[in-house]
């Protein structure tokens, strides 16, 4: 058992007393009482000590009270002015006359005959006054006590008593003898060089007593997500690119054979910058393929095809502006990559929409690659991401045939769409020589951030409160 | 998004099974159920299946998909003997004109509805808000052919739909609701469309308003459709999509000549496609055979041809087949896409990490080991944060966007620091000391590219912290560099410096300007520093 020095003084003091209260120890410890009834409550947690709390109520004089306590009661002031009879009307202009008539006939101090107020031959004490007496000279228990409070001349408070009295148990802890020298906190190295730590007292802190509060620097808990999807697929194999925010609407539309009156380009849903963008070389090969369907079996969309609305520059609204073109960077199959990069769309920022969020986008390109290693790939992946239940629903994308929406399984919400898929359409590809199927699929990233770090609002995640931040583990068992 | 309304009685009656059924097998044709109501559900569908957009195409397709009634299905069209002529004042304008006589009709308040529906929804997916398409449908019986679809003055009057009084064209595009909704897109022409009878009475002003004349009531039983628009192709679509629709709900087709040509044709369009090439594409196992029965599913007509081709006869109303692969995907349908093995792509390749990516896991390695926190800003900002705040001019190489959705997100970010202040502003209440940092993308002009940068407030933040942080942060990134004396307005004079690569400046550090951290409501000291990481890849 380890006591604090304070408990041991107290221990000491008390075995001589055996039992005193609080203000005789503290008097002799020279401390406050309070103090005093703190380390009795650590030593009576130990047994070593017993506390009795004792509640006295206490009489004493209110302002008034102290007043009459030196004059007199008022029916004494007032009787001792009276000379044998008075008038009435003389008596009522006494200052006190009010107070002092009602108890002074009560006590038959006066008789009051035809107007005229006759005082009695003795005036005892009553025991009001003895009351008030004894009150005032620290005694307790008086009676007629009850008339001086309702006179509103004597208040009732509280006085808690602590009683201290040393167990046996703390009485043989003494008798062994206790160690008084002062306790060491943090060690010196003098003290561990020389070892005179061993001749000193080191606290022993109370695990009761919680530590401080410190933060470390950390990973931002939606990154620490964005990093676990990023290793996941670098472990599956696939190769990262990134790429510029800003594309011309080329690379973000045309090329991804989205027809150039598709109301995604129109103004109201994406931004558009005053910076026109060159064309590629071979420009020429997507405007065939827009018009007619170039050499493939498409019939295209029909229509002219105007390089001026291409030339436009935008704030990619997806990834796949940057995967179409690491494409056709990279014609030669096999083909596994991956992006992890912000898209910007023109919202009305809301909790569920931002104008700008993480999107992961892949693709896969080989030789006879099929829809169904698409769907194998996807079910793969979302299991990967901690979604046991997985299903497929048919979709629509402008670049993508056949297309396939998932969806997982949440307790709670039911059947949630987790992104979109499919494979890119030949209109897509093969303007850039590609004669492979391209497996493709994009997910809002931020959407399964929301669902595994149980937020309600999208903003959460790029406003960083810094408390969220703090209080949001980096690393939860799955 | 088109949204379509599936009246269970009347979609049962059509598909003829139970709503359970249909109700359970419609998100597989690719749909979303938004909503199911006592005796209705409101379906959406996608852009690209405008032949879903009414009751009736969906219990057409459905009919096919539950197998209750399979492959192409036939709309004969009669002859109804009304021409109509083109006006050849009309090109430039809007040149396109499809018809269709459709008879036997019967309509109560709930079947208008349904085909008002119907065109709103072919106005949204193919007629682009009505430029590339318009649609009117007339009783029949209001007017007297022929019909002639002309190029009028601007103030020829008529009553249009839901008024009383005559309007000249020009006035309704001022006065009346759908005028001003549409006024853009014939305003700038000297001549307005229009469609007469042989009375010179007014069918329609496509593509703004109907007269009010042909009214569909619920006495009528025969109506005349017109479809307006600048594009051929889209046109025709259209009117396939109305007439099958109306066929289905019981209507009898009849052609209109318009100047010479019959109209519409209704005739299934030949492919001919490779259920082997189909096969490889899909990764199921269908063959010449085996495919017939699935394409007859989704309401094609197939026959086998030699070796592993099928011709696939597709009906007139599906707008969304453009290539064999189409059609794959609706073999892959008809399979049922839960149906799939699911078998991962046999595709061997090892991953490699992009290095822009993996030097900010690095550079964030060692921040947070320096005590700094994560946080990750929009990349949207605006000059006030950007410039005004930090006291920096404002930069030639920031991009605005033409049309921001807000006062906050006006530009890209140049810099990441305004951003880092903003958090420290927003977390003013948090406990201290706070120290954060971000490492993401910024813009030079149209360039993006990547920066580190950190902020640090608390009581005892000073030069010499943000130096020594600095300093180490560069030691760990093994760079030669140098530090140079500095004056940028965001720091305080004396306490600031350039983090320098032989003569070119690739960061900034210092204590931030009192008036700075006023800017940004903020009352402690602050510390940042910023770092281009291009020069470290």
């Amino acid at each position: 058992m380890e006591l604090t020095v304070n408990e041991k003084r107290l221990l000491l003091i008390l075995q001589k007393h055996t039992s005193a209260d609080a203000e005789v120890l503290a008097d002799e410890l020279a401390a406050d009482p309070g103090s005093v009834v703190q380390w009795a409550h650590l030593a009576a947690g130990r047994d070593l000590v017993r506390i009795m709390r004792d509640v006295r109520e206490r009489y004493h004089l209110t302002e008034e009270g102290e007043l009459y306590a030196q004059e007199g009661l008022p029916e004494r002031q007032v009787i001792e002015s009276i000379d044998g009879e008075i008038p009435m009307g003389e008596l009522s202009r006494h200052p006190l006359a009010k107070v002092a008539i009602g108890w002074m006939r009560k006590y038959g101090w006066i008789r009051i005959e035809g107007g005229i107020a006759k005082k009695a031959a003795s005036i005892p004490e009553t025991d009001d006054e003895r009351a008030l007496r004894a009150i005032a000279s620290g005694e307790d228990e008086t009676p007629g006590i009850g008339d001086l409070k309702s006179r509103g001349l004597v208040a009732i408070s509280e006085e808690v008593r602590w009683n201290i009295s040393i167990t046996p148990k703390g009485d043989e802890i003494v008798r062994k003898g206790l160690d008084l020298r002062p306790e060491i906190g943090t060690l010196t190295r003098e003290q561990i060089l020389s070892g005179s730590w061993r001749d000193e007292s080191l606290r022993r802190y109370s695990l009761a007593t919680p530590p401080r509060r410190i933060y470390p620097g950390k990973i931002h808990p939606y990154r620490r997500i964005l990093d676990e999807v990023r290793t996941l697929l670098l472990e599956m194999g696939f190769s990262e690119f990134s790429g510029d925010i800003v594309q011309s609407a080329f690379w973000n539309f045309d090329a991804l054979f989205q027809p150039q009156d598709h109301p995604a380009r129109e103004m109201q849903d994406t931004f558009y910058l005053d910076v026109t963008s060159p064309l590629p070389d071979g420009w020429e090969k997507i405007r065939d393929m827009h018009e007619h369907g170039g050499a493939t079996s498409s019939t295209g969309w029909g229509g002219r095809w105007n390089p001026e609305k291409a030339r436009a520059s935008v704030l990619r609204t997806h990834s796949t502006a940057l995967s179409i073109q690491y494409l056709a960077a990279h014609p030669e199959p096999p083909v596994k990559a991956f992006s992890l990069s912000r898209v910007y769309r023109r919202e009305s920022i809301d909790p569920t929409h931002l104008a700008e969020f993480e999107q992961l986008e892949g693709i896969v390109m080989d030789n006879d690659v099929t829809f169904n290693n698409l769907l194998g790939f996807l079910k793969e992946f979302y299991h990967r991401m901690g979604f046991s239940d997985v299903r497929f629903r048919p979709a629509y994308f402008p670049y993508t045939e056949p297309s396939v929406e998932p969806e997982v399984w949440v307790d709670g919400l039911g059947w949630v769409e987790l992104g979109g898929a499919g494979i890119f359409r030949e209109e897509v590809t093969a303007p850039f020589g590609i004669t492979q199927p391209v497996l493709a699929w994009g997910l809002g990233i931020s959407r399964v951030a929301m669902l595994r770090l149980g937020l309600s609002d999208l903003r959460q995640l790029y406003k960083s409160d810094i408390d969220w931040v703090r209080s949001t583990p980096s690393y939860r068992r799955s | 998004m088109a949204i379509i309304t599936l009246n269970y009685e009347y979609l049962e009656r059509l598909c003829r099974t139970d709503r359970e059924t249909i109700l359970a097998a419609i998100p597989m044709i690719g749909s979303d159920i938004e909503r199911l109501e006592e005796d209705h559900a409101d379906v959406e569908f996608f852009p690209d299946r405008t032949d879903l957009y009414s009751v009736e195409g969906v219990a057409r397709a459905m009919r096919g998909f539950l197998g209750i009634e399979t492959g192409l299905p036939d709309y004969p069209v009669g002859e109804s003997g009304i021409t109509f002529s083109i006006d050849p004042g009309l090109v430039g304008i809007r040149p396109c004109l499809g018809s269709a006589v459709i008879r036997g009709l019967s309509f109560d308040e709930a079947s208008i509805e349904s085909l008002m529906a119907l065109q709103e929804a072919l106005h949204w997916a193919i007629g682009r808000g009505r430029s590339k398409v318009a649609i009117g449908v007339h009783d029949l019986s209001t007017v007297t052919p022929p019909f002639r679809y002309i190029a009028s003055p601007r103030d020829r009057r008529f009553v249009p739909l839901d008024e009383t009084r005559e309007m000249t064209m020009e006035e309704m595009l001022t006065d009346h609701p759908k005028g001003r909704m549409f006024a853009g897109l014939v305003a700038d022409f000297d001549r307005f469309p229009l469609i007469v009878d042989a009375e010179d009475a007014v069918l329609s002003f496509p593509p703004i308003i109907n007269g009010e004349l042909t009214r569909i009531t619920e006495e009528t039983t025969d109506i005349l459709l017109d479809v307006t628009g600048t594009d051929e192709r889209a046109v025709e679509k259209t009117v396939s999509i109305i007439c099958t629709a109306l066929a289905e709900a019981g209507g009898r087709i009849e052609s209109v000549t318009i100047d010479g040509v019959c109209c519409p044709s209704l005739a299934p369009v030949e492919r001919t496609i490779d259920a082997d090439a189909c096969a490889r594409l899909l990764g199921i196992p269908v063959t010449r055979d085996s495919i017939i029965p699935l394409l007859e599913k989704m309401r094609f007509g197939a026959e086998p041809l030699k070796g592993s081709s099928v011709r696939v006869t597709v009906p007139c109303y599906r707008a969304d087949i453009m290539h064999d692969w189409d059609i794959f995907e609706d073999v892959a349908i008809a399979w049922g896409f839960n149906h799939f093995s699911g078998d991962l792509p046999p595709t061997f390749t090892i991953g490699k990490a992009d290095p822009a990516m993996e030097l900010a896991r690095i550079v964030s390695e060692v921040a947070i080991g320096l005590g700094y926190t994560e946080v990750m800003p929009f990349t949207l900002t605006n000059e006030r944060v950007s410039y005004e705040y930090m006291q920096r001019p404002v930069s030639d190489r920031a991009l605005r966007v033409l049309h921001p959705i807000s006062l906050e997100n006006t530009m890209l970010r140049t810099d990441l620091l305004p951003a880092l202040l903003e958090i420290l502003s927003a977390n003013k209440h948090r406990e201290l000391p706070q120290r954060i940092f971000a490492v993401g993308d910024v813009n030079d002009h149209t360039l993006t590219y990547q920066k580190v940068a950190g902020a640090a407030t608390h009581p005892g933040a000073d030069f010499s912290e943000v130096y020594a942080t600095i300093d180490a942060l560069l030691r760990e990134c093994a760079r030669e560099t140098s530090i140079a004396p500095s004056e940028d307005p965001a720091f305080l004079p004396g306490r600031q410096g350039a983090i320098c690569i032989g003569s070119e400046v690739v960061g900034s550090f210092g204590e931030l300007h009192p008036d700075v951290i006023l800017a940004f409501d903020l009352e402690h000291p602050v510390i940042g520093f910023e770092l281009d990481l291009r020069s470290f890849l």
